[in-house]
């Protein structure tokens, strides 16, 4: 017993020493770069991708400012980059050599220029500290290029007046969900049940997940795309079936999310596949219809489940900035737990960090509650391969989605020929 | 030996005058237009462009765009569209240049205000079509349905192809007939008054007046002007790329942006050069024909 005892104690002690050991190695290298850096100076270039609204904009800017006056003689100089041409705007800047110093990136896109070699690893990164799914995220080859700033998962979003006056309740399925909206059809004049569009990748590939399919399967070094199963095929017979319908706008085939959300804020669309950033949008735009609207989790397909996409954004650093340390310095900054929430709090996405989560309170607040339980327990990401960037950036999936949507080839032969065309990218 | 250096000393100051904007026209155009030709020869991705190393493919590139559906489709979208857009602003320009050329109250105000829509950015004016053409808040359905074509009500031009091509095409025509108008416009004033009197004299009515005294007149201006516009036309990109983003399948793309895309978005730089080179070459013969088209009307007369 007393053996056991002193066994035990030898192994506490251990344990001890050893974090205290870490922890002495810690300090010693924050003190040892510090010294290194000594003094924060210069300026850095940050881009962020433009949030659409002046009032969160004003936020980012807000850490720009403090931040210049935490460190002075330091200067960050913040530009905001639309969404839709970031893609092309990194590609550009790195081709050129003018890169930014730090900048946010859509995930998907992190492995891809990680692999050119134009993104800083990020050391210390410890997986229990952030949204794990991002950390995957930002790993090629064993090594995290970005650390995660804010995820988000897209949940339903309807109308309960409408619902309502269609007598539906708010779909829990695919089958409901197809039911709901051949009732509001009916009933409620000049709205189309839903804004499932044709060039918005998030709200459709998700479908593959939830008939119970995968999008690509990794073997070793390679991807290869699995879209080429009756589970695909069946989840984008359902997607398109709305507009074939004329359940959903005619225009809508055109439509990107935003047009999709514009609809719906003006009351032209009755449910929508949104996040909780939409969300947010939305009552910004119009704080009258914060008493109209429900939120609920994405209606689950054949296998059950109710899978959305977990998208969000890193924060990532150029190897060819010419200031790591005043960067490191700002990325930082932006991830304290009370900073972040600034941001996530406005913008509707759920902080990248655990600390962040804690802080938000995000989960007592019924309205946002699904799209949280959404990231956390229905969310999954595309394939972390480097190829995926280029592909999202070719939106190689919309015109497929498209001619099924004008019933020009069948959904069997639009996913046999997606498949390929992944795995030529792939390939290539 | 004195006529010699005389001849270089005459030549040496005219060569250091154009000096500057040759090293400009240089850098600016003849490099880039070297290295696109050279990048379509090669496999050239992102990763090569950054750090180097592309291999040289031959050919391969050239075949894969017009192998490639939507490749070809967009280089024939470029001719066929391009040759409506400029058939529409030529007529167009002409009959606005023929009413401004009319003596009537006001005209310097037209002709001011013609040249509006020629000073609206490209990309801001595609942007405001757009929405003129939006399917259900957008002017055009509205105006219209209200004129009793029930059919437009939230119709959807940007869903096909061809109804694309309508709003697309207003919008280019809209934008690039001043410049025509105009230049016409001051054409019109140089033919001499006394000509147009000595063929109604002769018996000419108006329209035969204008085919064949004002016509034959103009035909240099209106050869400068449909190359010009052929050259705007078929490397017309703002417009194609803000209006033509959701039609189905990308089926309304152009060259200059299936070559912008395959580039950029796809980091198929050789590829895309390959796509640039070929509208590069379409252009050069249009051109080519234009040219000696002209130069042949001016041995006659």
């Amino acid at each position: 017993m007393r053996k056991f005892s002193v066994a035990l104690a030898t192994v506490l002690a251990g344990v001890v020493a050893a974090c205290g050991g870490g922890d002495d190695n810690g300090t010693a290298q924050n003190a040892s770069s510090d010294g290194g850096k000594a003094k924060l100076e210069g300026s850095i270039s940050v881009w962020i991708m433009d949030p659409g609204s002046p009032k969160i904009q004003d936020v980012v800017n807000q850490y720009g400012t403090d931040f210049e006056a935490a460190h002075p003689g330091t200067k960050v100089d913040i530009q905001f980059v639309p969404w839709a041409q970031a893609h092309d705007k990194f590609v550009t800047a790195i081709a050129g050599g003018k890169v930014p110093d730090v900048a946010e990136m859509g995930t998907t896109w992190t492995p891809e220029f990680a692999d050119q070699g134009a993104l800083l690893e990020q050391p210390g990164i410890t997986k229990g500290d952030y949204v794990s799914s991002l950390v995957d995220a930002a790993t090629l080859n064993e090594k995290v290029y970005g650390k995660p700033w804010y995820a988000g998962a897209r949940s339903l979003i309807y109308r309960k007046d409408y619902l309502e006056k269609a007598g539906v309740e708010p779909p829990k399925t695919w089958e409901e969900m197809s039911a709901a909206a051949k009732a509001i059809n009916g009933t409620v004049k000049g709205v189309f049940p839903v804004g499932f569009t044709g060039l918005s990748e998030h709200m459709y590939l998700p479908t593959i997940w939830q008939a119970g399919g995968e999008i690509a399967t990794q073997d070793g070094d390679t991807w290869k795309s699995a879209l080429n199963s009756p589970e695909a095929a069946k989840a984008i017979d359902w997607y398109t079936s709305f507009y074939k319908a004329g359940l959903a706008p005619k225009a809508s085939i055109g439509w990107e999310e935003p047009d999709a959300q514009t609809a719906f804020i003006n009351g032209d669309v009755a449910m929508l596949i949104a996040g909780g950033w939409g969300y947010n949008s939305i009552i910004a735009t119009k704080p009258e219809l914060e008493e109209k609207i429900g939120t609920a989790l994405t209606p689950t397909g054949p296998s059950g489940k109710g899978t959305a996409f977990a998208g969000g954004s890193h924060l990532v650093q150029f190897t060819e900035s010419g200031n790591h340390d005043l960067g490191a310095a700002f990325v930082d900054f932006m991830l304290e737990a009370d900073q972040l929430n600034k941001f996530t709090s406005e913008i509707g996405f759920l902080p990248g960090t655990t600390a962040g989560i804690e802080a938000s309170g995000y989960l007592e607040d019924p309205q946002r509650k699904p799209f949280a339980e959404q990231l956390l327990n229905a969310s999954a990401v595309y394939p972390p391969s480097p190829k995926w960037g280029g592909l999202e950036g070719a939106n190689i999936f919309d015109g497929q989605i498209q001619k099924v949507m004008k019933n020009d080839i069948s959904p069997q032969d639009a996913v046999a020929e997606l498949a390929q065309k992944m795995d030529e990218e792939f390939a290539g | 030996m004195v006529i010699a250096r005389r001849l270089v000393s005459r030549l040496t100051l005219p060569v250091l005058l154009l000096l500057p904007a040759l090293v400009i026209i240089a850098g600016l155009v003849g490099y880039p237009l070297v290295r696109t030709v050279y990048l379509s020869f090669t496999d050239t991705g992102l990763g090569e462009l950054i750090y180097g190393g592309s291999t040289w493919v031959g050919l391969e590139n050239f075949k894969e765009v017009f192998a490639d559906e939507h490749l070809r489709t967009s280089l024939i979208n470029t001719v066929v569209f391009g040759t409506a857009c400029v058939v529409g602003t030529m007529v167009l320009g002409f009959c606005v240049a023929l009413l401004l050329n009319q003596r009537l109250r006001g005209n310097l105000f037209f002709g001011i205000a013609v040249l509006l829509p020629w000073a609206v950015p490209a990309l801001a004016a595609s942007a405001i079509w757009k929405w003129l053409f939006d399917a259900r808040y957008g002017f055009v359905n509205w105006a219209l349905v209200n004129v009793g074509f029930d059919g437009f009500q939230d119709y959807a031009w940007f869903a096909d192809r061809e109804s694309a091509y309508v709003a697309i095409f207003v919008t280019v025509v809209w934008q690039s007939f001043p410049f025509v108008a105009l230049s016409l416009l001051a054409g019109l004033q140089t033919i001499p008054k006394e000509t147009l009197q000595a063929a109604a004299v002769d018996g000419a009515n108006a329209f035969q007046r204008f085919r064949l005294v004002t016509l034959p007149l103009l035909r240099p201006i209106v050869a400068v002007l449909v190359i010009f516009s052929t050259i705007w036309d078929f490397k017309i990109f703002d417009q194609v790329y803000v209006m033509a983003a959701g039609v189905p399948d990308r089926s309304a793309d152009t060259a200059a942006v299936a070559a912008y895309r395959e580039g950029f978005a796809l980091s198929h730089y050789g590829l895309g050069s390959a796509v640039a080179v070929v509208l590069f070459l379409i252009l050069l013969a249009f051109a080519l024909i234009y040219v000696r088209l002209v130069g042949r009307e001016g041995e006659f007369s």
